[in-house]
């Protein structure tokens, strides 16, 4: 163990003197920093913004005038996705997806405004976020200070010069690891800076971060048992390098792509307008509301009549417009729910597709540890759209009681006649006060933490190649130079 | 070209250099089919929207077929931006915005800018598509093949005799070079024009296309010819190419967004859309008359119209939802336009880094950059002006409205969506 050390010192010293894997280093740190600081005041700011609209929207619809209550169903709200707390880390699907959701009657919009939409195409490129540098780029510098750790040695006679004083394969190999991960854990520091911060300013968020930061410690080690592994087994250094880059290349930039190519393809989406017209076509089916002699509309006007005992629907304790307006509602989101279950389960479907395919590429699975942690993945913007439409559904049908409850056909039905009862078929303003406002509900670390599960297992699975890849170069030292 | 033969003899037999450009070929192959399966997916996607369209509008015409309002109120136009012949190479944003709109002549603001139903796990990667191939995989291949041209033989000790040959910096190192890039050349060019054939794509497009893959080849092998010249050992030379890879292709773009965004603020498109329903939603509180009054400023042939009473007319309604477009008409030039600074200002950055601004002109060639978003989002709103208009003498008029004339409302055409035959 002793030897392990003294290895590992001496491989130090001469990474301090070198040079070249200073800058690599510095530049490494530089980056990091750049992207926790920048990163961090973007995404507060977008989450200043959107608790700013959020707020200016609830007071926009509560100060409305006195209305028709069916005037502010289609007045509707908007809502904006709020910004979690780790997303400064990893901001994940946050600028890829829409964040403004406009919430109105018998309609069920997109989420509009994701930033890929309002930035250059540069960003395509790369985002330079903590998650990213640690995932793409100190891997690489990894690469660069560790390739010819022992091929070096081997190729100048050092291995066997370490041998003939005893010293066994594993301490060789312990003692360069020691040496790289000392490098792994400088380029770890600024992330985990950042992760323990958040930690402690947002203590629900607290296991979380940890669980990302155990993640990133994770395969940065990966990484270094590999790079050891290459630079022992393979022939010469510069062999060892060109496997490692290529090695990297295909990890962290091709599968991560070549993976979401395969979803898509495996698991087609089809276009939002499709959706929309089958949608709108199988609403038809069920009832058209435009037709007066539409079986769903009248058999549930013969009910109405039926269970009230009068003969005619300005007979009924209630208004019946209020009352068709929460049945077509009920109707359309019944729809909108079980096209948005369709929609959701392609998407989990293509997500869990990556995740397997994840097991091949440590990059990847650490990016699903990162963004499901930091709640910044596909499923915190399907909850988003799922609360969303109950909200919608709950602030229309309260409209919709109103409506039915508050107003009197008689008015309701001569207000395009007479000014008087159009006056009367407006609600007071305060009314709009009852509405609740729309909270959202993050996904729960007990699902963040199921989601990592996989991902966690292919980074264990991949230390434990690394580990045995290096084992099996220990005794390679040991038999070329017994 | 007996230096070529020879140099060509010597490639094949050496595993790795075959192995990377057979990796190459692979991976260009499988991208153009990638994206040709993707163009032919998203013209599927148009056509199957246009055909279920027609359904619905003839559902919409039993109901609204004699009433101009109605109609105008209840019926989606299908809108669509048809991928280009080249964009199979170069698949873009097409994959974050749409390529599909279904509008109608109510305010556009709020119907303008709706997304996609994507996946954003699978936008955030990017696409393996040929663009990627050429500006991530095919210089890694390059430094592969190029960064020990001369070391290698340094290292075996062949250098010296090499150098002394007669006319050797031709016959060897110029052809082992030409070789190699060369081949790396076909490797991409093969499977391009493979695709480029399958749909049909314009010589000229075509010719620029191939002169931006030639430019990046050559500028590679520039860049690592020049780092490998310097007498440095192998490895060293791969470090150091591998690094300015990674500057030039993954950190100086992303950090020069952030820079760009920093500098070019853009209008709040949340603000921009509620702004717009505060002003289409407030006219049903205000006087019908003074709104249509408004309606006539803009609209003066219009204005010798009948007030309207007490009873819901259609044709305040439309002016209403105009008005408030109207409202929001600057905000809206506003943001649109600091959507393309940012993307003119990320262009600036191609005259420091080569392959950023090749990237840029494959896009710009494919019709699948911003710039070809904007011009959608453009045309679909010339669209919705034809269509309001068409509406509007049937409302103020009132001209009547029958189901022949439903039949006759403006149509989104493919001429429309692609008006340039050449490349901008």
């Amino acid at each position: 163990m002793r030897r392990a050390f003294l290895i590992a010192g001496a491989e130090w010293r001469l990474l301090l003197r070198s040079r070249l894997a200073m800058i690599g280093l510095v530049s490494l740190l530089l980056l990091s920093a750049i992207a926790a600081v920048s990163s961090a005041s973007h995404m507060g700011a977008e989450r200043d913004l959107r608790q700013a609209h959020q707020v200016e929207t609830d007071e926009l619809f509560e100060a409305q005038p006195d209305r028709h209550p069916h005037r502010m169903v289609h007045y509707g709200t908007y809502v904006y996705r709020p910004v979690s707390a780790l997303a400064a880390f990893d901001p994940g699907i946050d600028p890829f997806s829409g964040t403004t959701l406009y919430l109105e009657g018998h309609r069920q919009n997109s989420a509009t405004f994701g930033a890929v939409r309002e930035n250059s195409s540069l960003m395509r490129f790369g985002q330079l976020t903590p998650a990213f540098v640690l995932q793409a780029l100190a891997p690489l510098l990894l690469v660069f200070l560790g390739f010819s750790m022992v091929s070096r040695e081997r190729e100048s006679g050092g291995l066997r010069q370490l041998r003939t004083y005893g010293t066994r394969g594993f301490e060789i190999l312990l003692g360069k690891g020691m040496a790289l991960s000392l490098v792994a854990l400088a380029a770890l520091m600024p992330a985990l800076a950042a992760l323990a911060w958040i930690g402690m300013s947002v203590p629900s968020e607290a296991g979380s971060a940890a669980l990302v930061g155990l993640g990133f410690t994770l395969y940065l080690l990966v990484w270094v048992v590999l790079i050891l592994a290459a630079s022992a087994l393979v022939k010469s250094s510069r062999a060892s390098l060109v496997a490692l880059v290529a090695a990297w290349a295909v990890i962290a930039v091709i599968a991560p792509r070549g993976a979401a190519e395969l979803a898509g393809r495996i698991e087609p989406l089809p276009s939002r307008a499709e959706t929309d017209l089958k949608l709108a076509a199988e609403l038809r089916q069920m009832g058209d509301s435009h037709n007066a002699n539409d079986p769903f509309f009248t058999a549930f006007r013969a009910r109405l009549l039926e269970e009230h005992g009068v003969e005619r629907v300005e007979d009924l304790p209630f208004n019946y417009r209020g009352a068709l307006s929460t049945q077509g509602e009920a109707l359309t989101s019944r729809l909108f729910n079980s096209y948005f279950e369709q929609t959701a389960a392609i998407q989990r479907a293509q997500a869990a597709i990556i995740t397997r395919i994840s097991l091949l590429s440590p990059a990847m699975a650490i990016r699903r540890v990162s963004m499901a942690g930091s709640g910044s993945d596909l499923e915190t913007h399907l909850a988003f759209l799922k609360q969303s439409e109950a909200y919608r559904f709950d602030m229309v049908q309260r409209l919709n009681g109103m409506h039915r409850d508050q107003l009197s056909f008689a008015d309701d039905s001569a207000r395009s006649r007479d000014a008087a009862a159009e006056r009367r078929t407006r609600l007071a303003s305060d009314a709009w006060a009852e509405i609740p406002d729309f909270v959202f509900v993050a996904t729960g670390q007990e699902d963040r933490r199921s989601a990592m599960g996989l991902a966690f297992l292919a980074l264990a699975g991949w230390l434990g190649l690394g580990l045995g890849l290096c084992g099996l170069a220990a005794r390679r030292i040991e038999e070329a130079a017994p | 070209m007996m230096a070529i033969l020879r140099e060509a003899r010597l490639l094949f037999r050496t595993g790795t250099a075959l192995a990377a450009l057979l990796f190459l070929a692979v991976f260009s192959s499988f991208a153009v089919a990638t994206g040709l399966h993707e163009v032919s997916r998203q013209e599927q996607a148009i056509s199957s929207m246009i055909a279920l369209q027609e359904t619905d509008a003839a559902a919409v015409r039993v109901f609204a077929g004699q009433e101009a309002g109605s109609a105008a109120y209840y019926r989606f136009h299908a809108t669509w931006d048809a991928p280009s012949p080249l964009a199979f190479a170069a698949l873009g944003q097409r994959d974050v915005s749409p390529g599909l709109l279904r509008v109608r002549a109510l305010a556009l603001e709020g119907q303008i800018y709706e997304s996609e139903a994507g996946n954003p796990e699978l936008a955030l990667p990017g696409r393996l598509d040929f663009a990627f191939v050429l500006i991530y995989l095919a210089p890694l291949v390059l430094i592969a093949l190029l960064h020990d041209l001369w070391s290698s033989e340094r290292e075996a000790g062949r250098l010296a005799s090499l150098q002394v040959m007669p006319g050797s910096r031709w016959t060897v190192w110029g052809a082992r070079a030409l070789v190699r890039s060369g081949l790396v050349l076909v490797a991409l060019v093969l499977p391009f024009l493979a695709g480029a054939l399958i749909r049909g794509a314009g010589m000229a497009e075509t010719l620029i296309f191939l002169g931006l893959i030639l430019l990046l080849v050559v500028f590679w092998s520039l860049v690592a010819l020049l780092v490998a010249v310097r007498g440095q050992r192998s490895a060293a030379n791969a470090a150091t190419l591998a690094a300015f890879w990674f500057v030039v292709t993954l950190i100086a773009p992303a950090g020069a967004n952030l820079v760009i965004n920093a500098v070019t603020p853009i209008p709040q498109g949340a603000a921009l859309v509620r702004e717009n329903r505060e002003a289409v939603h407030d006219a049903w509180d205000t006087d019908r008359n003074a709104t249509l009054a408004r309606f006539y400023r803009t609209h003066p042939e219009w204005s010798a119209s009948e007030p309207v009473g007490i009873a819901f007319d259609w044709k305040w309604y439309f002016a209403f939802q105009h008005l408030g477009d109207e409202h929001v008409t600057d905000v809206s030039k506003d943001y649109r336009n600091r959507v393309a600074l940012r993307e003119e200002r990320a262009g600036l950055i191609g005259w420091f880094l080569p392959p950023i601004a090749i990237q840029r002109s494959l896009h710009q060639l494919a019709r699948t950059d911003i710039n070809a978003q904007l011009a959608y989002q453009d045309r679909v709103r010339a669209f919705h002006a034809r269509l309001r208009h068409y509406y509007y003498p049937y409302l103020f008029v009132p001209k009547p409205f029958t189901p022949e004339d439903y039949d006759k409302a403006p149509q989104f055409s493919d001429d429309l969506a692609n008006p340039m035959t050449a490349p901008r």
